[in-house]
């Protein structure tokens, strides 16, 4: 239950920040490539800069959602300048409730009737 | 180096991301460089310089919303960490907060007064276009003296400087047809009086020229706490009539809110309404002077410009009236800004308050940097800690900054309410000192001031704690237990800081003592009455019923006769003034002062004709004030208003202007020789303006053959306040429209004559105590800090066989040795300051020897006495353990 709460303090999340986890879900990846997935994956209609990147990068790690990981890619791909992120199991929950969250809102929206046409039946 | 090859680009994002927080920067300030980079490269290959435009947008609004972000979080973090901090250390928290309100507090309350009264401008539209009109007799030492009605009509023709010139006087009048007859006060002004001073009424309107125009039917504004008091705030107050002086007036208007100068007054009329004002003698003669003038000085003209215009109209009515304005007299005219008319009474005592306040301030941070400095010893490891597990060093500044501000901020707002509490009380005493104490408030500003003042506070204390963080705090981790060698510089620095404290306090000390010592002297005075079981009060007549001298005889001595008849009076007089009435004492001798000649002695070309005080007294007046009679005989029942015209003197005037000869029956004249009065005898001095002054040559006059009466003066057997009531109804019984108000012990009145000294003297006491109690604990504190630092090289000597006694002198002897060094820059400070006050001592030298040597012994022996307990502790400490302990 504590933990439930402790989940709960974060939602909703910010869309950067969830658009962060997710970009973490699949692997760990460096700032740039983050900030390239959520591009990626949003057709371009989130971009996050450099500051607000790493303002949500720095907020994630200092609340334990991420964590820097201590695997490094082969050495030729290596920048020792890059650090690379990892998603937390905590990180993960908190993914998980924010998707749930939405997706209850979701239903809701449904329910109402508020989409003409169910184009995700 | 690495810098100057950057492409411009990079080096302008550099720039930008130093508004982010330091520790931040370090995190990933890198990292951010290289994603940046990278956006850039890609910006540009896929839309050229617009898409690099974008970029720079979305950075810069990134970067700029991050920022704030991340530095509030640190500034949360620091001050939870700062409330636990302060948490655990409770004891130096509440010390830390406590010492600093009283600082800052001592300061707001000061600074709320000398806002208020010295640098705040007049609450009156373009107040420094406002003048005070004097008239002087500068050969006679008169310096401020009313004018008469064809005085003010010449001045008001002749000046071009003026916009306007207003007079007033103020007066007792008995109004009725509201209830119970009221005695009210009332300023008697030109109709013009409040469009000079720029006062809207309130309600209805102020007074219109008409309404001055002789036998213009009477009007009246009420000033807004009489409205409110006594009417309820009605607002249909306009249009109703009251009967004052025979004569029914007419309400016409309120006025606002505002501070009344030069008086407070329940109501105002036009000169025309006033019985004294509009009498055609008072009218007429240049010499019947009982107004005051006031001014508003036309745009663009300076004070100096008012002052020739001034002296010109003066040297012209000397030479048209010659008679009036007799070359001997030093006849001068002047204005002076209305603002330091109002306040430069209360300015020596303001400033010197100030400066003390400041002390206590300058003593407490000193206390606090110390206190700080105690602390920061025993939290060496705990930061050096920090500094090893990655704190920057600016981090741990801004940790430190933080602390000290946030204990200024809770020493502020408790000082703050201090001064809130102590507001009255210092409004009570300034009241004293001028009429503007009622604008004293805490305001916008005072806050301002107390927040610079704790802000500044925080500074001082705050950068000393984290200039001595600076050293090498990796050293305290491999040291053993206190630090040893950063703990001496410390020592060094705390121990100027005692220094400092000790020659602060003994400033102020001295200061207090001057005054006290001042004070008991005052005390001491004989004042040449017998004070005791004397009862005086203001009894005013409706004086309009008894227009001729004899009517006046009548019901004065029914009155006297009443009074005498009632069980326990022992004797009973009129007057019309008392020894160390208020009233006498604020206008002083100058406002009862009357030039005469002496029968038989001409005045040589140049001199200045004799000058005098004057009061017109019923002949038992000497008897029950216990005045002894030195030569001739007193004023008797004899001396009617037919009678030949007697007086009576002081010694002062006996040997001032009869200095080889015996005054009785030598005649004098106040009116160039048309009446003459003669000295019938001689009576002792009375320091009746106040303690400090020195009596002035005094002519008593019968009462008979005088003014009315204003004050009615009782001795009585018993505690003479139990006989208040069953005299009130004395002289109701005689005349039920007299108004007895003012009733005072004589010797209530003699101690409020000294209530100016007394709370100045108070005050600096109480500031002086305050820095005593601090740089003692201060002290203190220090000394048993060394001593525990030095447990074991003390432990050491005693091994060595150091006797305990020696051990205790050494202890001792330092802490002396602080403590005489900070006397010794304090005598030399207090040399350099103490003539500042001198104004205001009265028969203490400001270097006075007694004083400098008892607050020298005070301060020493409150040092050996805060030293003792360490120095004890030091030397009963066992070496074996003391050895054992490292």
């Amino acid at each position: 239950m504590p933990k439930k709460r402790e989940t709960e303090s974060f939602l909703p999340l910010t869309p950067a920040m969830f658009h962060i986890l997710l970009a973490l879900a699949d692997g760990e990846k460096h700032g740039y490539a983050i900030l390239k997935e959520v591009a990626r994956r949003t057709d371009d209609k989130v971009r996050l800069s450099a500051g607000t990147l790493y303002g949500n990068l720095a907020r994630l790690e200092s609340s334990g959602l991420i964590a820097e990981s201590n695997r490094r890619p082969e050495v030729v791909l290596d920048d020792e300048r890059r650090r690379y992120y990892l998603l937390t199991e905590f990180g993960r929950e908190v993914a998980v409730a924010e998707a749930e969250r939405m997706e209850e809102a979701l239903g809701q929206a449904r329910a109402k009737h508020l989409f003409r046409k169910p184009k995700l039946a | 180096m690495e810098n100057q090859k950057l492409p411009f680009s990079q080096k302008l994002f550099r720039a930008l991301v130093r508004v982010l927080p330091f520790d931040f920067r370090t995190n990933y300030g890198g990292e951010m460089e290289g994603v940046f980079r990278e956006q850039q490269r890609e910006a540009e290959e896929r839309g050229g310089l617009l898409g690099a435009l974008k970029l720079w947008k979305e950075t810069i609004v990134g970067i700029f919303t991050t920022a704030p972000r991340e530095h509030c979080q640190i500034l949360t973090g620091d001050c939870s960490y700062a409330f636990r901090m302060m948490r655990k250390n409770l004891w130096f928290t509440a010390v830390a907060i406590l010492t600093l309100a009283l600082g800052i507090g001592a300061n707001t309350a000061i600074f709320s007064v000398v806002h208020a009264v010295l640098l705040r401008p007049l609450p009156y539209p373009q107040g420094q276009q406002l003048v005070f009109i004097r008239q002087q007799e500068k050969k006679l030492g008169i310096d401020d003296m009313q004018f008469s009605v064809p005085e003010i009509m010449d001045y008001r023709a002749q000046n071009r400087t003026l916009s306007g010139l207003v007079e007033y006087h103020d007066m007792s009048f008995t109004l009725f047809g509201h209830g119970d007859p009221d005695r009210v006060r009332t300023g008697v002004v030109s109709a013009n009086y409040f469009d000079l001073f720029g006062v809207n009424p309130l309600l209805g309107r102020t007074f219109l020229p008409d309404d001055e125009k002789p036998g213009a039917s009477p009007v009246l504004l009420l000033s807004y706490e009489y409205w409110k008091n006594n009417f309820g705030s009605d607002p249909a107050i306009v249009g109703k009539t009251f009967e004052m002086n025979d004569m029914v007036h007419t309400v016409v208007g309120v006025l606002p809110p505002v501070p009344q100068y030069p008086n407070e007054n329940d109501v105002y009329m036009t000169t025309s309404a006033c019985p004294f004002r509009s009498n055609k003698m008072h009218v007429e003669s240049r010499d019947m002077r009982m107004m005051e003038v006031f001014g508003r000085m036309k745009p663009g003209v300076t004070v100096a410009q008012a002052n020739a215009d001034f002296s010109t109209i003066a040297a012209g009515l000397k030479s048209a009236y010659p008679k009036f304005y007799p070359d001997e007299i030093g006849f001068a005219s002047s204005a002076s800004p209305l603002q330091e008319e109002l306040t430069h009474t209360a300015r020596p005592t303001l400033l010197l308050l100030l400066g003390a306040a400041a002390f206590v301030l300058l003593i407490a941070c000193a206390n606090v940097a110390n206190l700080t400095l105690a602390r920061m010893a025993r939290r060496e490891r705990e930061l050096a800690v920090r500094t090893a597990l990655g704190a920057g060093r600016s981090r741990l500044l801004r940790q430190l900054l933080t602390e000290s501000f946030l204990l200024a901020c809770a020493g502020g707002i408790l000082g703050l309410l201090l001064a809130y509490g102590s507001l009255e009380l210092i409004t009570d005493f300034v009241g004293r000192l001028t009429p503007r104490a009622r604008e004293i408030h805490i305001d916008s500003q005072v806050l301002l001031f107390t927040l610079i003042a704790a802000v500044g506070t925080s500074i001082v204390f705050g950068t000393l704690s984290a200039l001595l963080s600076r050293t090498n705090l990796s050293s305290s981790l491999k040291d053993g237990s206190s630090g040893a060698g950063l703990g001496r510089r410390h020592n060094r620095l705390r121990s100027a800081l005692i220094v400092c404290q000790i020659a602060f306090s003994f400033m102020l000390l001295i200061g207090a003592g001057l005054m006290v010592r001042s004070l008991i002297k005052l005390q001491q005075v004989d004042a040449g009455i017998v004070p005791q079981r004397v009862l005086a009060m203001r009894t005013d007549f409706n004086w309009a019923k008894y227009t001729a001298p004899e009517a006046t005889e009548v019901v004065v001595q029914k009155l006297l006769d009443r009074v005498k008849s009632e069980p326990g009076v022992l004797s009973a007089a009129v007057s019309s003034r008392y020894p160390f009435e208020p009233e006498t004492i604020t206008g002083g001798p100058e406002s009862v002062s009357f030039s005469f000649q002496i029968e038989g002695r001409a005045l040589e070309p140049g001199q200045s004709p004799p000058v005098s005080t004057f009061a017109s007294v019923s002949p038992d007046y000497f008897t029950t004030l216990g005045i002894p009679l030195k030569a001739g005989r007193l004023l008797a029942d004899t001396d009617k208003s037919k009678a030949p015209g007697v007086a009576v003197i002081n010694e002062s005037a006996s040997r001032k202007y009869w200095p080889n000869e015996d005054p009785i029956g030598k005649r004098v004249s106040a009116d160039g020789g048309q009446h003459w009065v003669s000295v019938v005898g001689v009576v002792g001095d009375v320091r009746e303006f106040g303690l400090d002054h020195t009596p002035p040559p005094e002519f008593y006059g019968a009462q008979a053959q005088n003014a009315q009466p204003a004050t009615l003066i009782v001795r009585t057997a018993a505690e003479p306040r139990s006989m208040a009531r069953a005299i009130t109804t004395a002289v109701h019984d005689v005349d039920s429209q007299t108004a007895v108000t003012h009733i005072l012990t004589l010797e209530q009145a003699r101690y409020e004559s000294m209530a100016s000294p007394r709370v100045t003297a108070s005050l600096l006491a109480t500031f002086a105590g305050l820095a005593l109690i601090i740089a003692t604990a201060g002290i203190g504190g220090i000394m048993a800090l060394m001593v525990s630092q030095r447990v074991r090289e003390i432990g050491i000597r005693i091994a060595l066989g150091a006797r305990p006694a020696s051990i205790l002198r050494m202890v001792l002897g330092q802490g002396m040795l602080l403590a005489a060094l900070g006397v010794g820059i304090g005598v030399a400070g207090a040399f350099v300051l103490t003539g500042l006050v001198k104004s205001l001592l009265f028969e203490v030298p400001p270097t006075d020897i007694l004083t400098f040597s008892a607050v020298g012994a005070t301060l020493l022996f409150a040092a050996a006495l805060a030293s003792y307990l360490p120095a004890k502790r030091a030397s009963a400490i066992d070496p074996t353990e003391a050895l054992r302990a490292d």
